[in-house]
C-alpha cells in the first residue's frame, strides 16, 4: 500500500518538512549558501517540489509546477523519498540499483545529505501530523 | 548478508591478438559504420592497424578515425568526435586506448544515440535505454573504463568534471589484449596498476554495497595485482605479467562500478581536478593514507585481503590490516612511484587551496561509499599528511 494517498498529501508533508528544515538554521544555512535549486520529482502518486535556495537568504519551497529552472533534478518513488526521510534509504545502494536518479551534478546536491540528516527525526512527527502512519513500507 | 545488485553488461575477451576481432564483435552487435576513438600516439605507433583491418574485413567499410582525445578529456573533444560521426552516420564505436579515449567514446555514444544536449544526460542512471554499440579495448591496465557505468569528461569553460552514470554506458564488449600494452612505458604501467589496486582495496571495504560477487573479484584481482604489477612495471614484454594486470584491472572494474570507491579516490578526484596530476599516481600517492584512515573500522576485511594474499601467517585483524598497508607501501617504493603530493609536483597547499581540495573530496560521490565517514577536519589531515 502506498504511504500517501494522493498527491495532495505527498505535496502537504514535504512541503511541511522543508518547511521545517527551512526554519532550522543550523540546517538551513549550508542548503542556502550552496545556492542550489532542486526539484523533486516523485511517482506513485506522482509529485513535484522545488526547493529554491539561490538568493542565499531565503528558501523558496514550491509544489507542483515552478518557473524556476533546477540545477539538479532527482527523480524516485514516493515510497523512496518516504523510507529516505525515515533514514532507511541507504543512498549509494539506491543510487546503483537505480531507484534513484539524479540529473545534473549530483556531487553538488550529495555533498548536502550530511546537512539534512537531522530531518530524519523531524520527518516521523509531520507524517503523524499529517495523520499517516510513521511505519516503512 | 546485506541486500546487494550485481551486473556487469559487458561480455570480456581475453588472449592475444583478441584485438583483431573488434570487427567480428562490430558485425554481430549490428555495426557497419564505425567511429574509432583513440589517441594520436597510438596512431603513429601502428597499434590501429590490426583493428581497423579486422573493421573493414567484417563490415566492408572503412572506419572513421577519430585520435584528437586528450590525456584528459572534454566537451569539445566530444563535440568534434560526435559531429564526424553524425556526419558519417556512424551507428557503432571502437574505443582503443586509455580511460580517457574509452571515456570520450561513452559520452560520444550518448550524444550519437540520443542527440539533443549532452548536459540533459548529465547524473546517474538518466540514460535509460541501450545506446549504439560499444567495442572497448584497453591499452592500459588500470582504469577499468572497459567495463565501467561510468564516464568523466571535463567543461573547460566551466572549470568542472561532468559524470554519466548509466549501467547502459558500459561497452557491450572488453576486448583485453595484452600485446596491446607491451609498449607501455614503464612509470605509466606502474601508475595504472596502482589504480586498479586501490579499485579493488577500497571496493573490498565499500560501505553497504559491496557484495559477495564483488568481494571474490577484488581479491582475486588483488592476488594477481600484487604477483604481476611489479614484473609487468620491470620487464613490460613479460605477456604473462602483462595479460595478468589487464585481466585483473578489468575484474577491479568489474567490482567498483558495481560497489563504488572510496575516500582515496574522492581525494585523488580533487586533486586531480584542480592540480592535473596523473590519476593513478594520485591514488597511489593517497592509498596508504586513506586505508590508514579507514583502519578502525576496516581491519577485519584489509585483514582478509592480507590473508589471501598470503602476507600473514597469524596476529590480530588490526595487526594484519597493518601488514595490508605496510605491503601497499611497500608496492608503491617497489614501483617507484611518488609518495607525497609534493613529490607529484603539487606546490606548497595554502590553507585555500587547501579548503577548494577539502570542499570538493567532501562533494565527490565515491566519498558516498567509504565505510567511515570523514569530516572536513579529517580530510584535511590527510591532505596534510600525504604533502
Amino acid at each position: 500500500m502506498a504511504v500517501f494517498a494522493d498527491t495532495d498529501e505527498l505535496h502537504h508533508v514535504m512541503v511541511d518538512l522543508w518547511t521545517a528544515i527551512q526554519s532550522d538554521a543550523e540546517m538551513a544555512a549550508p542548503l542556502l549558501s550552496s545556492r542550489l535549486i532542486v526539484t523533486f520529482h516523485y511517482r506513485e502518486p506522482d509529485g513535484r517540489l522545488t526547493v529554491d535556495c539561490s538568493d542565499g537568504r531565503e528558501m523558496v519551497i514550491t509544489a507542483g509546477e515552478c518557473e524556476r529552472k533546477p540545477v539538479v533534478e532527482m527523480f524516485m518513488k514516493s515510497s523512496v523519498a518516504h523510507e529516505f526521510w525515515m533514514g532507511k534509504v541507504n543512498v549509494p545502494m539506491a543510487l546503483i540499483q537505480g531507484k534513484i536518479v539524479a540529473k545534473g551534478p549530483v556531487n553538488k546536491a550529495l555533498a548536502l545529505l550530511p546537512a539534512i540528516k537531522p530531518a530524519y527525526g523531524i520527518y516521523p512527527s509531520i507524517i503523524e501530523k499529517n495523520g499517516l502512519k510513521v511505519s516503512t513500507t | 548478508m546485506n541486500p546487494f545488485v550485481f551486473h556487469t553488461p559487458t561480455r570480456v575477451y581475453f588472449g592475444e591478438e583478441s584485438a583483431t576481432s573488434c570487427g567480428d564483435f562490430i558485425l554481430e552487435l549490428g555495426g557497419s559504420r564505425v567511429l574509432l576513438v583513440s589517441d594520436a600516439f597510438l596512431e603513429k605507433s601502428g597499434m590501429l592497424a590490426p583493428i581497423i583491418e579486422s573493421i573493414i574485413a567484417a563490415t566492408g567499410n572503412p572506419p572513421l578515425i577519430f585520435t584528437d582525445v586528450p590525456p584528459d578529456s572534454d566537451i569539445s573533444c566530444v563535440n568534434r568526435a560526435s559531429e564526424l560521426a553524425r556526419a558519417n552516420q556512424c551507428n557503432a564505436l571502437v574505443a582503443v586506448g586509455g580511460g580517457s579515449v574509452i571515456d570520450t567514446a561513452k559520452v560520444v555514444n550518448i550524444c550519437l544515440t540520443f542527440g539533443g544536449e549532452l548536459m540533459d544526460y548529465q547524473g546517474l542512471n538518466i540514460i535509460d535505454r541501450p545506446l549504439l554499440p560499444l567495442v572497448a579495448v584497453p591499452t592500459t591496465a588500470g582504469t577499468g573504463a572497459e567495463v565501467s557505468f561510468v564516464a568523466m569528461v571535463k567543461d573547460h569553460d566551466e572549470g568542472k568534471k561532468l559524470m554519466f552514470g548509466s549501467p547502459f554506458l558500459a561497452p557491450n564488449v572488453a576486448v583485453l589484449d595484452p600485446l596491446l600494452i607491451v609498449s607501455l612505458p614503464a612509470r605509466l604501467t606502474a601508475a595504472t596498476g596502482i589504480d586498479a589496486v586501490t579499485h579493488g582495496i577500497e571496493c573490498f571495504v565499500a560501505s553497504g554495497t559491496n557484495s559477495v560477487f564483488t568481494n571474490a573479484i577484488c581479491l582475486e584481482a588483488l592476488r594477481l595485482l600484487f604477483e604481476f604489477l611489479p614484473q609487468a612495471t620491470v620487464d613490460g614484454t613479460n605477456l604473462e605479467a602483462r595479460g595478468a594486470t589487464l585481466a585483473a584491472s578489468c575484474m577491479a572494474g568489474v567490482a567498483f562500478t558495481n560497489s563504488g570507491v572510496g575516500i582515496t579516490h574522492a581525494l585523488a578526484h580533487s586533486v586531480g581536478a584542480k592540480y592535473a596530476t596523473h590519476h593513478g599516481m594520485t591514488n597511489g600517492v593517497l592509498l596508504p593514507h586513506g586505508m590508514r584512515f579507514n583502519l578502525a573500522t576496516t581491519a577485519p576485511q584489509y585483514a582478509r585481503i592480507a590473508r589471501f594474499l598470503n602476507f600473514t601467517s597469524g596476529g590480530s585483524d588490526a595487526e594484519q590490516a597493518q601488514i595490508l598497508v605496510d605491503r601497499v607501501e611497500n608496492l608503491l617504493k617497489e614501483l617507484k612511484l611518488p609518495r607525497t603530493l609534493r613529490e607529484l609536483g603539487i606546490p606548497e597547499l595554502t590553507a585555500d587551496n587547501l579548503k577548494e581540495l577539502v570542499d570538493m573530496a567532501s562533494s565527490d560521490p565515491a566519498i558516498m561509499f567509504n565505510p567511515k565517514e570523514a569530516s572536513d577536519d579529517d580530510l584535511l589531515q590527510l591532505l596534510k599528511g600525504a604533502y
